[in-house]
């Protein structure tokens, strides 16, 4: 009898987080049609005239809000419900609902961005109707996870007593996002200045990365075991974040050159992560079919910290700035380490279901076109560092250079149907039987 | 033998859809209303003509399967086929308006019981294999060559001769008898929704149909888009042939409501599109996919896919579903064309509720918990939002204001950036620079992270409203290889002008210092050692002609709104440059004129092109311009 339960607890979960990969995908292959549509127009901008009023400025809104809080935010979900037991018993019910709310909201925002709303404010762009929709859809999802939490009372020594703890300080933070969202995404309030750039500071950097880092630290205590090898990078790790930290309060909120050595030292301080990352996850057990991801994943984020910190230098980033270089950067950390991430989790989560992901087609034609996509984006941004036209009007090396950034968008686009249509698939294999045969008979 | 094979091919039953479509499309839609136009027939007399149709159709439709006078299908059939053949060739004769209505009536009588008999037996007529594929083609191939330009363009004389020849062959293809049987279905997969349910539907998608239709024939940007030019029509016929294939394949794999469901939403975006002209090419396209999709079920499901028990109920289901869906909801469609002049929103989403209904009742069936939360999340936003627009009505805009809003509505930010980096290559081309203090003010600033187009932070200083609102109107003719789509759309309300007042503020107190270092500028050594005069002269053509030239679009287009008409640079008069016997002074001039164009005037800088690439194009002028010209004024008037 408990075996079955235990059975039926494990395909809740498994079904679950397949919703959640699901969602994922959709947003993700959204998002990707969308960025491929406007990589068409910058070489053939006639083609605007077919948009009427949904212009490429509106479109460019919802591309870069649906890769944000579509595609790398709903597999985050997938660990809370992971972390809070909302996948398991009763409240797996409301799995399905709370991601339904969450899509329907960055639906509805979307049509909201394309009717010219928008708060002005690159990627905290909610604004009017979708400004109380999305943290609403947040709430949802955050009296899921606590109500999961008031369920789940098990386990009295201290390790569970340390766990009840973290969730409990984990709820309270989740509560606070809805409403940073909303407060943030108002007119006052913005980040510290580069005064030479119009960029963010050194500080203001080392601070959201530091956060990145805090939570791949995480992580991996929501997903999986430590083992017995390498203790020490663990302790290490967190003390070593706790003196970043310190470091990042020191370097103040004050808008600052990145030609002060203090900045541009402050921000280097993040490549100790190079070495120590890769030695944190090497101290946890993860799945077999976890290795490709979590490797891609390690590799990308090397590749973010050396390039955003070189990308940072004086003399660098005064010839990169407004070009398309830094949207490779952006590229490198959202197509590249954070969607790796994202993958990784998802995989170690669904278990023997992460088929989906670990196609050798898809992986290589991801991280490959995505790394043309940044050598791409840098040689482009290089050029219009020295000639600030080089992207403004139609030239045959610009437009070269975009006809191959569309092809990489393409083969993007196409990993990511893959990845989608075999969501689709084990959706359908992982829905109970009862509504399977429903809908058969409905058919 | 052969011929028994042919006959069981189901041409027969091809052919007889494929000439119903034409003549209802070129002869009752298009041909007759062309010569009532040519016979002065218009207004209060046109309604009552269309009205005697209408009657006409509905009157047999409803009535064919209900009386039992000449009850054999063959004769039923050849009756249809030679009244509507008649119909036509009587439209040749002048007709005064009495015998325009008995003609208009026989048109609508004949096609009623025509396509009310043709569909209760088509299942005999279409062979025994892939029946669904021969109404597909025989729809597809009566759009077709109804799009065929020689055909759609002749004059309606024709297109009647031709639409009643073609009756006339109907009647020779009808097959000699026919084998009655009970009742035969060529698919195995029954509809099961109800039929008054179905009726809607089909109501709903050819009163989309029939308004858009009147809003293209009756709108002339539309219709240019849409069916003139041999192009155009090649293109609608071969989609209107895929899409009836397509959709004769999607009815035999999937059910009947999923190609009514895929037909509505085709034909919702294109009536969507249809509100804007400027979006006539997408919906050009989508307009005949939708058309087939559903014209294909339209004689497929009365014919083939009812689940009637009797001839006698298909051939009463035939008859309600073309007399509601056929004649009623194609007046009221036309109608809605006529008098709104556009398919209003609200109505594509009641015809979508209608259509798209088992779909939404299967999902709220399966997914109650999943739409509970969704429309309570959706539902509270809504309140607090209105109760948040109640409690912070403040005090209204002013313009700069409102032209801010729509820099952030349209992203602007994600092409433009709004800051010109200290001791940059920015000062020169996009300053002065503005301070940390100033941008603070702003809420929130609109620095931007990247540049697809230059850098606005001071535009108020470098461009004269005049010249940002050309350049909205067409961004690429007026600065040469731009990539920015045009903008008028946002003249068509009080947006466009909010937005160049906007734009017009973005200037800081160090304007004029500024505009001092601009003439201080000379091309540099480098630029004059690579200068090229042909290359000048390209540019010329690419980025100044359009205002400089006698010729020039935007100088034609703008010419009464401009302080004062650009030169024609082949003629003259040139207020701001030096004599023509001081060459030196006169090209660096001209190549500072060319890059930061004239302070307080319409005539704008082109920053971005390369110092060579500007002395290129003032050598190219100096050596081109007269020398002289008799009104030549060393100062200003």
């Amino acid at each position: 009898m408990n075996a079955n339960r235990a059975d039926a607890s494990s395909r809740d979960g498994s079904r679950a987080i397949a919703h959640v990969a699901w969602h994922s995908l959709l947003w993700l292959v959204v998002g990707n049609s969308i960025g491929v549509m406007l990589a068409v127009l910058l070489l053939a901008p006639a083609l605007n005239r077919w948009l009427g009023e949904w212009t490429y400025g509106r479109w460019m809104i919802v591309h870069m809000n649906l890769a944000l809080y579509g595609w790398a935010s709903l597999p985050m979900l997938a660990f809370l419900f992971k972390v809070y037991g909302a996948d398991r018993g009763p409240a797996a019910a409301w799995c399905r609902p709370v991601l339904w709310a969450w899509s329907a909201s960055l639906a509805v925002a979307s049509l909201t961005w394309l009717s010219g709303e928008s708060s002005g404010k690159l990627f905290l762009d909610w604004s009017g109707y979708a400004r109380i929709a999305f943290p609403l859809a947040m709430l949802a999802l955050w009296l899921l996870l606590a109500a999961s939490f008031v369920r789940t009372r098990k386990g009295a020594d201290h390790a569970a007593w340390f766990a009840r703890g973290a969730k409990l300080l984990g709820l309270a933070i989740l509560l606070a996002v809805p409403l940073a969202i909303y407060v943030a995404s108002g007119p006052n309030g913005y980040p510290p200045v580069n005064p030479d750039t119009g960029g963010p500071t050194g500080a203001s950097q080392l601070e959201s990365s530091l956060f990145v880092v805090a939570i791949l630290l995480m992580l991996p205590f929501g997903l999986t075991r430590r083992k017995s090898v390498r203790p020490w990078a663990v302790g290490a790790s967190w003390v070593v974040l706790a003196a970043e930290a310190v470091l990042c309060i020191a370097l103040g909120r004050a808008d600052v050159s990145h030609h002060r050595p203090a900045q541009f030292l402050g921000l280097g301080s993040l490549l100790i992560w190079l070495p120590l990352t890769p030695a944190y996850y090497a101290a946890f057990e993860w799945r077999a079919n976890t290795r490709r991801w979590r490797n891609a994943f390690l590799w990308w984020w090397a590749a973010l910290l050396v390039s955003g910190w070189i990308l940072f230098l004086p003399g660098v980033l005064d010839h990169f700035k407004f070009t398309d270089g830094l949207v490779g950067h952006s590229f490198t950390a959202m197509a590249g380490f954070l969607s790796a991430l994202l993958i990784f989790v998802m995989v170690q989560l669904l278990g023997d279901d992460g088929w989906i992901f670990t196609r050798t087609w898809s992986f290589h034609a991801w991280n490959w076109s995505v790394l043309a996509y940044v050598v791409i984006m840098m040689v482009a941004g290089w050029l219009e560092g020295s000639e600030p036209a080089f992207t403004i009007s139609l030239g045959a090396a610009r437009n070269v250079l975009y006809i191959l950034r569309l092809a990489t968008g393409v083969i993007m686009l196409a990993a990511s149907l893959e990845w989608l249509v075999d969501a689709s698939v084990l959706l359908r294999e992982r829905e109970p039987v009862p509504a399977r045969a429903a809908q058969e008979k409905t058919a | 033998m052969w011929t028994g094979r042919l006959r069981n091919s189901g041409w027969q039953g091809a052919s007889l859809v494929a000439i119903t479509y034409i003549y209802f499309l070129i002869f009752a839609q298009f041909a007759f209303l062309g010569r009532l136009a040519a016979l002065g027939i218009a207004g209060t007399n046109l309604k009552a003509v269309m009205a005697a149709m209408a009657a006409g159709g509905i009157l047999l439709s409803l009535l064919t399967p209900r009386i039992s006078l000449w009850s054999s299908p063959l004769l039923r059939l050849r009756l249809g086929l030679s009244m509507s053949s008649a119909a036509a060739f009587l439209a040749l004769l002048p007709l005064s308006i009495s015998v325009a209505i008995a003609v208009a009536l026989l048109i609508g009588a004949g096609l009623g019981l025509l396509t009310v008999t043709l569909v209760t037996h088509l299942g005999q007529w279409c062979g025994e294999k892939n029946q669904l594929l021969k109404v597909g083609l025989g729809t597809g191939i009566g759009y077709l060559l109804c799009n065929i330009p020689a055909f759609f363009a002749a004059s309606p004389q024709v297109q009647a001769v031709a639409a009643g020849l073609l009756c006339l062959a109907g009647i020779g293809i009808t097959p000699r008898a026919i084998e009655v049987k009970p009742n035969s279905r060529s698919t195995d997969r029954p509809a099961a929704l109800p039929f008054s349910f179905i009726v809607a539907c089909f109501a709903a998608l050819v009163w989309l149909d029939s308004a858009a239709f009147f809003i293209i024939q009756h709108t002339a940007s539309l219709k240019a888009g849409t069916w003139q030019g041999t192009a155009h029509l090649w293109t609608n016929g071969a989609l209107h042939l895929c899409a009836a294939l397509g959709s004769a394949w999607l009815l035999r794999r999937r059910a009947l409501s999923f190609v009514l469901s895929l037909a509505f939403f085709v034909l919702a975006c294109a009536c969507l599109l249809l509100l804007d002209p400027a979006r006539i090419l997408p919906a050009s396209v989508l307009y005949p996919i939708g058309v087939s999709l559903y014209s294909v079920a339209l004689v497929a499901y009365p014919s083939l896919i009812s689940p009637a028990a009797s001839i006698a109920q298909r051939g009463r289901q035939a008859g309600w579903l073309y007399a509601i869906a056929g004649w009623v909801a194609s007046a009221l469609g036309i109608g809605m064309g006529q008098n709104l002049g556009h398919v209003p929103p609200a109505f594509v989403a009641a015809a979508g509720a209608i259509v798209l209904l088992p779909w939404l009742l299967k999902i709220c069936r399966m997914r109650t918990r999943e739409i509970g939360l969704v429309a309570v999340v959706l539902l509270a936003a809504f309140l607090i939002q209105r109760i948040h627009v109640a409690l912070h009505a403040g005090d209204p805009l002013s313009q700069v204001e409102r032209g801010r809003r729509v820099y952030i509505s349209e992203g602007c930010i994600h092409c433009h950036s709004q800051y010109v980096r200290p001791d940059t290559k920015d000062v020169l081309m996009w300053g002065p620079v503005e301070s940390i203090e100033d941008l603070r003010r702003e809420r929130p600033p609109l620095i931007g992270n990247r540049r697809q187009g230059p850098d606005l932070a001071e535009v108020g200083g470098r461009r004269s409203p005049l010249w940002l609102k050309m350049h909205f109107f067409d961004p690429a003719e007026v600065s040469g290889a731009s990539i920015m789509p045009s903008y008028a759309f946002l003249f068509r309300d009080g947006r466009g002008n909010d937005l160049v007042e906007y734009l017009e503020s973005l200037r800081g107190p160090g304007t004029q210092q500024h505009v001092t270092e601009e003439e201080q500028w000379r091309p540099s050594a480098a630029a004059l050692a690579g200068v090229d005069a042909a290359d000048g002269e390209r540019l010329f053509r690419r980025d100044c002609a359009t205002c400089h030239s006698s010729d020039g679009h935007t100088r034609a287009i703008w010419q009464a709104s401009f302080k004062r008409l650009p030169p024609d640079l082949s003629a003259g008069p040139f207020f701001y440059l030096p004599p023509a016997e001081m060459p030196e002074l006169r090209f660096e001039r001209l190549a500072q004129i060319t890059r930061f164009g004239i302070p307080g005037t319409d005539m704008a800088g082109h920053e971005y092109l390369t110092g060579k690439q500007t002395a290129s194009i003032a050598l190219w002028l100096l050596r081109n311009m007269p020398q002289a010209h008799p009104s030549q004024k060393q100062s200003i008037p």
